[in-house]
């Protein structure tokens, strides 16, 4: 599985990262982490405003940081469909 | 060794004296509400409802204005304004607009805007938000103007980005609505606001003696205006602590899951802000409680804002607005303490004729100083409107203080290294100047209106000096020949 955080250094991209692993170590999933910093690249997943959650290439979240809940059902996903 | 060892505690004093003023009731009655309402407007308000009018395709009279509109309502920290600076101008909206945004954003930044109203005053607040609007607008089309792109990236691009629809939930609209009725209540300052309306004694004794405890501990000069620490204050000090605590406690790992501590930590805020309404009267045998106009207003919102956060907002649009309330909070809070302290402690050590003698005066050169400083000085969010507040009673006139109060959010080193990654350091150091070049007449107008220079007079100028700017460009560039024209080839 491969998890982008998109963002660059705003506290709020650091507290999705660091959700984001929790929830991935607890379900004992193996995912690749990539933080995206660069602006021109950003702007490539078309979101509107950081921090950014992409699974798989999909976009999964921007703007906010969502509930580890929420994390949770989106990487469950991500990992059945594959 | 004695000399100096009383100047340091006078100036130790002065820091102390300065914070407590800065915490004092009506500033929290501001602040507080200040920092909910920029939790509310980046965690409800769909940034879709306004860069829908940002594309390629709508015309420049709707897209300016929205674009000044997104820099008010959708970005209160610059981690939100350089994304999306970089998506309206890489999205193909083009400059001009993104160029608008970026300047408004920082400049009408609503906690600044409200902290500005309460410690200086409501008129250059006022006076921050029009010129920053019109100068924000003026901004977009000259860079526009000068950097007439014809690249291929514009046709390029998608309008994906801007074709978005999203409308905001109307519950979420009607809270932050409420919000900041509970701001205008709570800091304006008329006459049914102000009246006492109910009016009984607490069989507390003791009051007067810990109010004298008090003025002892924090002296403070009522001729400079200062008001030192009050019981009232005390009180709200003390509940602020908690505050901290308990949302420490309760704010902290929300994406956890709520907890006790949140519900703790919101309700002390509410009762927080209800006791700052009221007016306390210590004496020796009782404490006296005026229930004020205000009290009931702030009281109202409360109760109403608190059922609407339980039973009208979904539990994503709860979590996201303490979230993102608590994260302004922890950034800037601290620092605006420490800030306060030490310009209380830097204010005993400038000389008043050194400020008077370079901007006391509403003159280019006072203005000028006024924006040198903001631009090369770098201070935490918020720290320079007590900054702002110390020039002012040392003697700068306001028009220079409005100048230093534009530039310096707008530009620090590192914004200008950043937006010269997504625009290019030739466009980024020319936004410079023109930031520096509208600041500094910003001031000018404003502080010429302070002088007593007719509205009308002022709004002539204003509107005159835009439309010289804009004539000019499209002069120069029209009689250039096509290969010639300052364009795109300038990116790096």
């Amino acid at each position: 599985m491969q998890i982008k955080i998109l963002g660059s250094g705003c506290a709020n991209c650091k507290r999705l990262e660091q959700i984001t692993r929790k929830v991935v170590d607890a379900l004992g999933i193996e995912a690749e982490f990539e933080k995206v910093t660069d602006y021109q690249k950003i702007v490539e997943y078309e979101i509107l405003s950081t921090p950014g959650l992409v699974i798989n290439e999909k976009v999964a979240a921007s703007g906010r940081i969502p509930s580890e809940t929420e994390i949770q059902a989106w990487v469950e996903e991500a990992y059945k469909a594959n | 060794m004695g000399n100096f060892l009383n100047s340091a505690a006078n100036l130790f004093y002065g820091g102390l004296g300065n914070l407590a003023a800065y915490l004092a009731a009506h500033v929290l009655l501001c602040l507080l509400p200040a920092f909910y309402i920029a939790g509310a407007m980046t965690a409800l308000i769909p940034k879709e409802t306004i860069t829908r009018y940002l594309g390629r395709n709508t015309p420049k009279f709707i897209s300016y204005p929205a674009a000044a509109a997104a820099g008010f309502l959708l970005a209160v920290c610059s981690c939100t304004v350089i994304p999306l600076f970089a998506g309206i101008y890489k999205k193909g909206a083009g400059l001009g607009p993104a160029i608008t945004f970026l300047f408004v954003a920082p400049a009408v930044n609503i906690l600044a805007l409200t902290y500005t109203g309460t410690v200086i005053g409501m008129d250059l607040a006022l006076a921050r938000l029009i010129l920053s609007l019109a100068f924000g607008i003026g901004i977009g089309i000259i860079m526009a103007i000068i950097f007439n792109k014809e690249d291929a990236e514009h046709d390029r691009a998608t309008d994906a980005m801007f074709a978005q629809q999203r409308s905001m939930r109307r519950p979420a609209l009607v809270f932050l609505l409420i919000l900041v009725a509970l701001l205008i209540v709570g800091t304006f300052q008329i006459d049914l606001l102000k009246n006492v309306y109910l009016e009984f004694n607490l069989p507390i004794r003791g009051t007067e003696q810990f109010q004298n405890f008090l003025h002892a501990l924090v002296p403070f000069d009522a001729a400079r205006g200062e008001e030192g620490v009050s019981v009232q204050g005390a009180v709200l000090i003390g509940l602020l602590v908690l505050i901290g605590f308990s949302s420490w406690k309760g704010l902290e790992k929300i994406h956890e899951g709520f907890n006790a501590w949140t519900w703790i930590s919101t309700s002390l805020v509410g009762i927080t802000l209800a006791f700052a309404s009221l007016n306390l009267q210590p004496a020796a045998e009782f404490l006296g409680v005026q229930l004020i106009g205000k009290f009931f207003g702030v009281l109202l919102s409360l109760i109403v804002l608190g059922w609407m956060l339980k039973k009208a907002l979904t539990e994503d649009e709860m979590r996201d607005f303490l979230w993102e309330t608590w994260r302004f909070i922890k950034q800037i809070f601290p620092l605006l303490i420490v800030g306060v302290f030490l310009v209380g402690i830097i204010r005993g050590l400038i000389q008043p004729e050194w400020i008077e003698t370079l901007a006391g005066q509403n003159t280019l050169f006072g203005n000028f100083v006024g924006v040198i400083f903001g631009v090369f000085m770098y201070f935490p969010t918020l720290v320079e409107v007590p900054i702002a507040q110390m020039f002012l009673s040392l003697g700068m006139h306001r028009g220079p203080l409005l100048a230093y109060l534009i530039s310096d959010p707008e530009l620090s080193l590192q914004s200008i290294l950043i937006t010269a990654t997504i625009i290019g350091k030739l466009k980024a150091w020319v936004y410079v100047g023109w930031v520096a070049l509208f600041s500094t007449a910003a001031g000018l107008l404003y502080g010429a209106w302070v002088d007593g220079t007719a509205l009308l007079t002022i709004m002539l100028y204003l509107a005159s000096m835009l439309v010289v700017i804009v004539l000019v460009f499209f002069i120069v560039n029209r009689f250039k020949p096509r290969n010639q024209k300052i364009s795109e080839k300038a990116r790096p």
